[in-house]
C-alpha cells in the first residue's frame, strides 16, 4: 500500500504546483461538444433518432459557419442509461477532450449524477433534450449551468392554475396520482393558483389500480370543494369521477392531459362533463419547426416524430448559437450567453443552414438575435427550463373539443406572473 | 496533461468504490459459497442511509439530518448490516440458486421502496446537494476529487487488510471448510449457519460502505443507480479478477470497470461521427466480448485462489521451535 500513498503524494504535488486552466483565446479547431446519449438499454430505442437530430444539428453549425470560423464536433458516447457509466462518460468528455458543453440526457437519474459531480463543480454548460425532473435546478443547486429544451410538467400545471382562475373555480381540491408527475402538477398549480386568485382546500394522493376511491373521493370531499383537480390516468380517473359525482361532487373539474381520451368520457359518461375542461401540451408549428421536419426528413428518410428529437436539436443549435456569442470559449462564457440566443427585440433566426450563417453574421455586427427553433421560440427562465403552448379542451356534445390555445408568449407572460 | 490525470483519479475512485463492493462479494461467495444476487439492494440501503443522514434538512421530506460525514458512514453500514441480518436470517438456510432468486428479488424490491418511498427517498426526483466530505476546502473539483481518492485508498486498503487477517484466520478457514462441504464442517461441530450468516452479514456491510462512499463522492442518489446491471457488473468483477482472492476482487473491478469506460472511448476514435449512434451497440458488443475471451482465457480468474490450506504450510519450521 505504500505504493498507492506514495502514487498520491506525488499527485498531489502535481497539482499544487500546476497553474489553473488558462483562459481560452482563439479557439483551436475543431471544436468540440460532448454529448452523453443512452444509445443502448433500455431507452435505446428512441434514442437513435435523438442522436440523429445532434449530428443533423452540427451538420446544420458546420455548413452555417461553425463556431467562430472552426467547425464543430461532436463527440458522441453512451450511458447505457447507467448512471456510473454516464458520469465516468462525461468526466472523460470534460477532462480528457476538454469540452466546455456537453448535451445530454434522456433519464433524469443519469442527468442529476451528471450535473452535481461533472457539469456544475467544472463549469461547464450542460443541455438536456429529456429530463423532467423539476429537482435539479431547485436553490441554484446546478449554478445556472443546466438548461433544457422540453417544457417541464410546470407548463402545464400553469396554464391549469390560469385555466381555473378564468373560470372562477375558487374553492378547489386536487386528486392527484402519487407519481413524480403527478406530485410535481400538484406541487406547481398549488404555485400558481393562490397568486392568480383561487384557493386549495386539499389535496389527496391516490396510488393507481385500485378496485374503489370512496375514501380518497371522501376526504376531498370534508373539505367542502366548489370543483375539483383530477391528475391523473384515464382508467383510475373513470372511477374517481363517478364516485366523486355520486357522493354529491361538484361538476366543475379540471383535468389533465392523459384524460383527453374518448375512453375516459364514454367511461363516466359524457353528460356529466359538461362543465369540465382538460389541458394539454399545443402542437409547436412555425415555418422553423416544418423547416426542421423537413431537412430531417430529407437527411434520414424517416419522420421526425418521436420524444426527443425536435428538443435535442435545439439544445445543440443553442450550444451552437452560444458559443458564437460568448466572448470565448469557457463553460462560464457560455453559460451567460445561452441565455442571449432568444434576446428581446432581436432579429428572428431559425432552423437550418442557411438561417444558421444568418445568425452568426448577425452576431459578428454585434446585432441580437432570436432563435426559433423544431421547438418554436426557446427562451430559457432563471431556472434554465423553457416553456411551451398549452391548449384548453373541453366536451361538447359527447365530442372532445379545443376550447382554446394558450400561445407560448402567453405562457411567458403567465410564468413571470407566477415566479415574479 | 493534468486534464488526463483528473480523469484517472475520478476513475480510479469509482474502481475503489466498486472494488469494495466486489470485496464484500468475494468473502460471500468467493469464500462462503453464498449466491448473492442483490448486491445492490444492500449498496442502496447504504447509499441511501448515507444520503438521509447527511443531506440538509429540507421541510417536504423526513430525515435529511444534516450529520457529519463519519456519521453518515457509520450509520450506512449499520443500516446494511440490520437488513443483512434480517434478510439472511430467514433466508441463509437456503442454497444456491434459490438464494440468488430470492435475495434478487429483495433488491429489487427495495429499488421499488426507493421509488415510492417519497417523503423518505425522494422518490424519482433522487436526493440532491448531499455533502461531499470537506468539498468547501478545495477551490477545483481536481483537487477535492484528489483528496477523495486518498481516502478511498486508506479505505480500501483497510478493509483489504482486515478481510485478509480473518480470512487466513481460522474463522476464514471454516467459511472454506463450509464452502467446500458442509457435512463435513457440521461433524467439526461447527454451525455452519451461524458462520454463513456472519459472512452474509460482514459482506453486505462492505456494500452498504460502498454505497454511502459512491453517495458523498458524487453528491446525488436516485433509484436509477440501483438497477440490477449492477449486480451483474459485480459479479463480473469477481469471476473475472478471480474468486477466492481479494487482491483477484479489487484487479477484476479494475479491469471491468477499465473494459466499460476505454470501450467507449475507442468507438469515438474509431466510428466516425456520422455513424456514432450506431457506436452504442457495438460497444455492447466490445464489452460482451472481452468478458469472454477473460473467461476463456482465464477461467480461474485472472488471479485464481491460492491453494494454501495454513500460512505454516511452507514454513521450514512449523512449530516454531527453533
Amino acid at each position: 500500500m505504500m505504493k498507492w500513498t506514495g502514487l498520491a503524494a506525488g499527485l498531489a504535488l502535481a497539482a499544487a504546483f500546476t497553474p489553473h486552466q488558462a483562459a481560452a483565446q482563439q479557439p483551436s479547431c475543431p471544436v468540440k461538444i460532448g454529448g452523453v446519449l443512452p444509445l443502448t438499454g433500455s431507452m435505446g430505442p428512441i434514442t437513435t433518432k435523438i442522436a440523429q437530430a445532434a449530428q443533423l444539428a452540427v451538420e446544420h453549425i458546420n455548413q452555417g459557419g461553425g463556431v467562430k470560423g472552426c467547425p464543430v464536433e461532436l463527440i458522441l458516447r453512451d450511458d447505457q442509461g447507467q448512471p456510473t457509466v454516464g458520469v465516468d462518460a462525461a468526466k472523460y468528455l470534460v477532462e480528457v477532450e476538454r469540452v466546455p458543453a456537453i448535451t445530454g440526457t434522456v433519464s433524469s437519474g443519469v442527468t442529476g449524477p451528471i450535473i452535481a459531480s461533472v457539469t456544475a463543480p467544472s463549469k461547464v454548460v450542460q443541455i438536456s433534450c429529456c429530463s423532467t425532473a423539476s429537482a435539479f435546478t431547485l436553490d441554484g443547486r446546478s449554478q445556472g449551468y443546466f438548461f433544457r429544451t422540453l417544457p417541464t410538467s410546470k407548463t402545464q400545471a400553469y396554464a391549469t392554475a390560469s385555466e381555473m382562475a378564468r373560470r372562477g373555480l375558487k374553492k378547489t381540491a386536487i386528486i392527484y396520482v402519487n407519481t413524480d408527475f403527478g406530485v410535481d402538477m400538484t406541487k406547481f398549480v398549488k404555485l400558481a393558483l393562490p397568486k392568480l386568485g383561487g384557493d386549495i382546500v386539499a389535496e389527496v394522493p391516490y396510488n393507481d389500480n385500485q378496485p374503489s376511491y370512496r375514501a380518497e373521493v371522501t376526504k376531498a370531499l370534508a373539505a367542502k370543494p366548489e370543483s375539483l383537480l383530477l391528475v391523473g390516468f384515464p382508467k383510475d380517473a373513470v372511477t374517481i369521477v363517478r364516485e366523486w359525482l355520486s357522493l354529491g361532487g361538484s361538476q366543475k373539474i379540471a383535468l389533465n392531459n392523459s384524460m383527453r381520451v374518448m375512453d375516459f368520457v364514454n367511461g363516466v359518461g359524457p353528460k356529466f362533463l359538461n362543465e369540465s375542461f382538460g389541458m394539454d401540451n399545443a402542437q409547436v408549428a412555425g415555418p422553423t419547426v416544418d423547416a426542421f421536419n423537413k431537412s430531417f426528413q430529407e437527411k434520414y428518410k424517416t419522420d421526425s416524430a418521436g420524444p426527443g428529437v425536435h428538443t435535442q436539436y435545439d439544445a445543440v443549435m443553442v450550444l451552437g448559437l452560444a458559443m458564437n456569442i460568448a466572448k470565448d470559449l469557457s463553460g462560464p462564457a457560455i453559460k451567460d450567453a445561452v441565455r442571449q440566443v432568444h434576446a428581446a427585440g432581436g432579429a428572428q433566426v431559425g432552423t437550418g443552414p442557411e438561417e444558421f450563417k444568418k445568425a452568426v453574421q448577425l452576431i459578428k455586427d454585434g446585432k441580437p438575435i432570436k432563435y426559433f427553433g423544431a421547438t418554436g421560440p426557446i427562451e430559457f427562465d432563471a431556472n434554465g427550463d423553457v416553456t411551451g403552448p398549452a391548449l384548453v379542451w373541453k366536451i361538447q356534445n359527447g365530442e372532445i373539443v379545443t376550447d382554446r390555445v394558450i400561445s407560448i408568449e402567453d405562457m411567458q407572460a403567465l410564468f413571470k406572473k407566477v415566479e415574479g | 496533461m493534468i486534464g488526463i490525470v483528473s480523469y484517472l483519479v475520478f476513475f480510479a475512485s469509482i474502481v475503489l468504490i466498486l472494488g469494495i463492493i466486489a470485496l464484500g462479494l468475494n468473502l460471500q461467495w468467493g469464500y462462503t459459497g453464498l449466491f448473492n444476487a442483490g448486491i445492490v439492494g444492500f449498496y442502496a440501503v447504504g447509499a441511501y442511509a448515507h444520503a438521509i443522514l447527511t443531506a440538509a434538512p429540507r421541510p417536504e421530506l423526513i430525515g435529511n439530518f444534516g450529520l457529519p460525514w463519519i456519521v453518515g458512514v457509520a450509520g450506512a453500514m449499520a443500516a446494511t448490516a440490520l437488513a443483512a441480518w434480517a434478510v439472511g436470517w430467514a433466508t441463509i438456510r437456503l442454497r444456491g440458486d434459490y438464494l440468488a432468486i430470492s435475495t434478487f428479488g429483495i433488491a429489487v424490491s427495495i429499488q421499488l421502496v426507493t421509488l415510492n418511498w417519497e417523503a423518505l427517498t425522494g422518490g424519482s426526483q433522487g436526493l440532491s446537494a448531499i455533502p461531499r466530505p470537506l468539498f468547501g476546502w478545495f477551490q477545483t473539483p481536481f483537487g477535492f476529487n484528489l483528496w477523495f481518492f486518498g481516502l478511498l485508498v486508506a479505505i480500501t486498503a483497510t478493509v483489504y487488510w482486515g478481510l485478509e487477517r480473518i480470512l487466513r484466520a481460522p474463522w476464514g478457514r471454516v467459511l472454506k471448510a463450509i464452502r467446500e462441504d458442509e457435512t463435513a464442517a457440521e461433524a467439526l461441530g461447527k454451525s455452519p449457519r451461524a458462520f454463513r450468516l456472519q459472512a452474509f452479514v460482514l459482506g453486505s456491510t462492505l456494500m452498504g460502505l460502498a454505497g454511502a462512499l459512491y453517495v458523498s463522492f458524487i453528491g446525488f442518489v436516485s433509484p436509477f443507480d440501483f438497477m440490477p446491471i449492477l449486480t451483474f457488473q459485480i459479479w463480473a468483477m469477481v469471476i473475472v479478477g478471480g474468486s477466492g482472492n481479494n487482491r483477484g476482487a479489487l484487479l477484476g473491478a479494475l479491469v471491468v470497470w477499465a473494459i466499460w469506460s476505454a470501450s467507449g472511448v475507442a468507438i469515438t476514435k474509431l466510428v466516425p461521427p456520422a455513424h456514432a449512434a450506431q457506436g452504442g451497440a457495438v460497444q455492447v458488443i466490445l464489452i460482451g466480448l472481452l468478458l469472454l475471451l477473460a473467461l476463456l482465457l482465464r477461467p480461474r480468474g485472472l488471479i485464481g485462489e491460492e491453494s494454501v490450506v495454513s500460512r505454516h504450510a511452507n514454513d521450514p519450521d512449523p512449530l516454531g521451535k527453533s
